[in-house]
């Protein structure tokens, strides 16, 4: 027979939403352990940029400390046909030095390790390479409350008033938990993008030159087009230190249903000479795949139970637009379950209304503003893959005609090379989409 | 570190095959313990076969000369969840895999 580990809050998954959780509880006094199934946080994750709007808030000085690997001074958006590309490419001189614009490049595995170490500096108990199979339940009267974890393998029990699930994109436990206890699902199933990523290494100085960057500066592109076959999603190129993370993020239904690997996309988009002049000589490190909530606000369900919490991922609070907001909103919803917990002790009531103070203070920030802008997001599938096949070509095609030297009025060029891009568009159905479009960036 | 891989690559450039891709991945196997289970006869039944294309790990393989036998390379694993969302017809069981087990990124 185990014993009993009793604590104040479990937390679930040592990712940004969980560890920003168990930093703010433990320092404001509480006991709080995090479970973690991976031998150390961040060993299953995957990201691209972090926004640290919300980390400057909890940890004001990361920047000299955190494992980051180069601040975002300057974003492309990139458009790629057979023929040719077309490539906007933006930055700022405020981008190059602090606060940065709040965006970096960072690797998952070694940044969630780091927020792993200050969340134990604050205090919190980290127990790595245990996996919660499911949660423990007690019947008070008509209603079930959460009241701990139950670990795999492991006869101790660990005990408290309130559970943070925080364990992404992949929610097991999360699942079996909303079947349990009835909590309601959002209007929509979730829909999911897959990421996939390759980490390609490569002197600091070639990357430079290579995007035009100042020392110790960073870029970060992003591509649709061509090699996506029409399919909603893009490509993207961020430089890390010494290292560039290359990768591809496609609706899964899509890909589904058209039959595609994400292999032979993700191949074809590296096959792009635009894309391949980037890597050019560097040797592949890591391969890696994820999948992200997409699904966007009428996919959020229930968030709050007697004794439990769902924040990050696995309440799928990402803003999958042109933003590609993730881990950012993961930390605020971590830090605003982490109040509701507190308020909650201090009350010494864990019942739904109590805890639900989580989910009004998520509805009045920023995070649910920008998420509802995106309620048509599911829809995307429908308007995008036209978009996402035609535009490319016939802009990138306007372009080059627009510039190609041929002896004839320019007037002439012009009007031919216009009426050769809009050739055979409805033209009300396109300002539609891209009126639709526009509303799906958020 | 260029591989020894080097001059009898039999791709070209910077394309690669997916095998060549997981090689660089690091994992704690744990070869006791599958993580993932396919139910045969449900997989024998089914049209489209979507893991066998969709995963990013390359994990479900139809069997050679066992048309409809899906085999498990549950060692590949990324551990993404694709194959949860994309099997509709609930042939396959994905969990996770024990503690400390399975695919540790470095960068991520």
């Amino acid at each position: 027979m185990g014993e009993e580990i009793e604590t104040q809050v479990i937390v679930v998954g040592a990712g940004p939403a969980g560890l920003t959780a168990a930093h703010r509880l433990a320092r404001e006094g509480l006991e709080v352990i995090v479970v973690e199934r991976g031998p150390y946080a961040g060993a299953k994750n995957l990201s691209g940029l972090l926004y640290s709007t919300v980390l400057a808030q909890e940890i004001p000085d990361f920047a000299s400390r955190a494992p980051l690997e180069r601040p975002v001074s300057q974003r492309g958006i990139g458009l790629l046909t057979p023929e040719g590309f077309s490539l906007l490419c933006f930055g700022s001189r405020k981008w190059s030095s602090p606060p940065y614009n709040h965006t970096w490049v960072v690797y998952r595995a070694q940044f969630d390790r780091w927020l792993a170490s200050e969340a134990e500096a604050a205090g919190a108990t980290l127990l790595e390479g245990s996996v919660v199979e499911d949660l423990l339940y007690q019947e008070e009267g008509s209603r079930t409350k959460v009241v701990g974890v139950q670990i795999r393998g492991e006869e101790d029990t660990f005990k408290a008033p309130v559970v943070i699930l925080a364990e992404g994109a992949v929610g097991l436990v999360s699942e079996r938990a909303r079947g349990r206890l009835g909590m309601s699902s959002g209007q929509i199933p979730q829909s999911y993008g897959l990421g996939i990523k390759e980490i390609w290494a490569l002197p600091a100085s070639t990357i430079e030159d290579r995007f035009g960057l100042e020392p110790g500066c960073g870029a970060a592109m992003e591509w649709v087009g061509s090699p996506f076959q029409g399919l909603v999603g893009g490509g993207f190129l961020y430089t890390g230190k010494e290292t560039l993370a290359l990768g591809m993020i496609v609706k899964l239904e899509n890909m589904k249903k058209a039959k595609l690997s994400p292999q032979d996309l993700m191949e074809g988009f590296k096959a792009n000479p635009q894309i391949s002049r980037y890597i050019k000589g560097g040797e592949l490190l890591e391969y890696g795949a994820h999948l992200i909530p997409e699904g966007g606000p009428k996919a959020v369900g229930q968030l709050c139970h007697h004794g439990l919490i769902i924040v990050g991922d696995a309440a799928g609070l990402v803003n999958a637009s042109i933003y590609h907001e993730g881990s950012n909103l993961a930390m605020l919803s971590g830090r605003l379950a982490a109040e509701a917990a507190i308020q909650a002790h201090l009350l010494g009531d864990f019942s739904r209304g109590s805890l639900s103070l989580y989910e009004k203070m998520l509805g009045e920030s920023f995070l649910m503003k920008d998420l509802q802008r995106l309620k048509n997001i599911e829809r995307a599938h429908l308007v995008f893959p036209r978009l996402m096949d035609e535009l490319p070509s016939r802009f990138t095609g306007l372009l080059a005609d627009l510039f190609e030297q041929v002896q004839m009025p320019k007037q002439e060029i012009r009007k031919h090379a216009f009426q050769k891009a809009l050739e055979g568009l409805p033209k009300f159905k396109t300002v539609l989409d891209l009126w639709k479009m526009r509303r799906m960036l958020g | 570190m260029s591989k020894e891989h080097s001059g009898q690559k039999p791709w070209e450039g910077l394309q690669m095959p997916l095998e060549e891709k997981l090689y660089r991945v690091r994992y704690e196997v744990d070869p006791d313990h599958p993580h993932i289970k396919v139910n045969q006869e449900i997989c024998s039944r089914c049209g489209d076969r979507v893991c066998t294309f969709i995963c990013p790990a390359g994990v479900y393989v139809e069997s050679p000369g066992q048309p409809g036998h899906i085999q498990v390379r549950h060692e590949n694993c990324l551990e993404c969840g694709t194959c949860r969302v994309a099997c509709t017809c609930e042939g396959i069981t994905w969990d996770y895999p024990n503690g400390g087990m399975g695919v540790r990124y470095r960068f991520g």
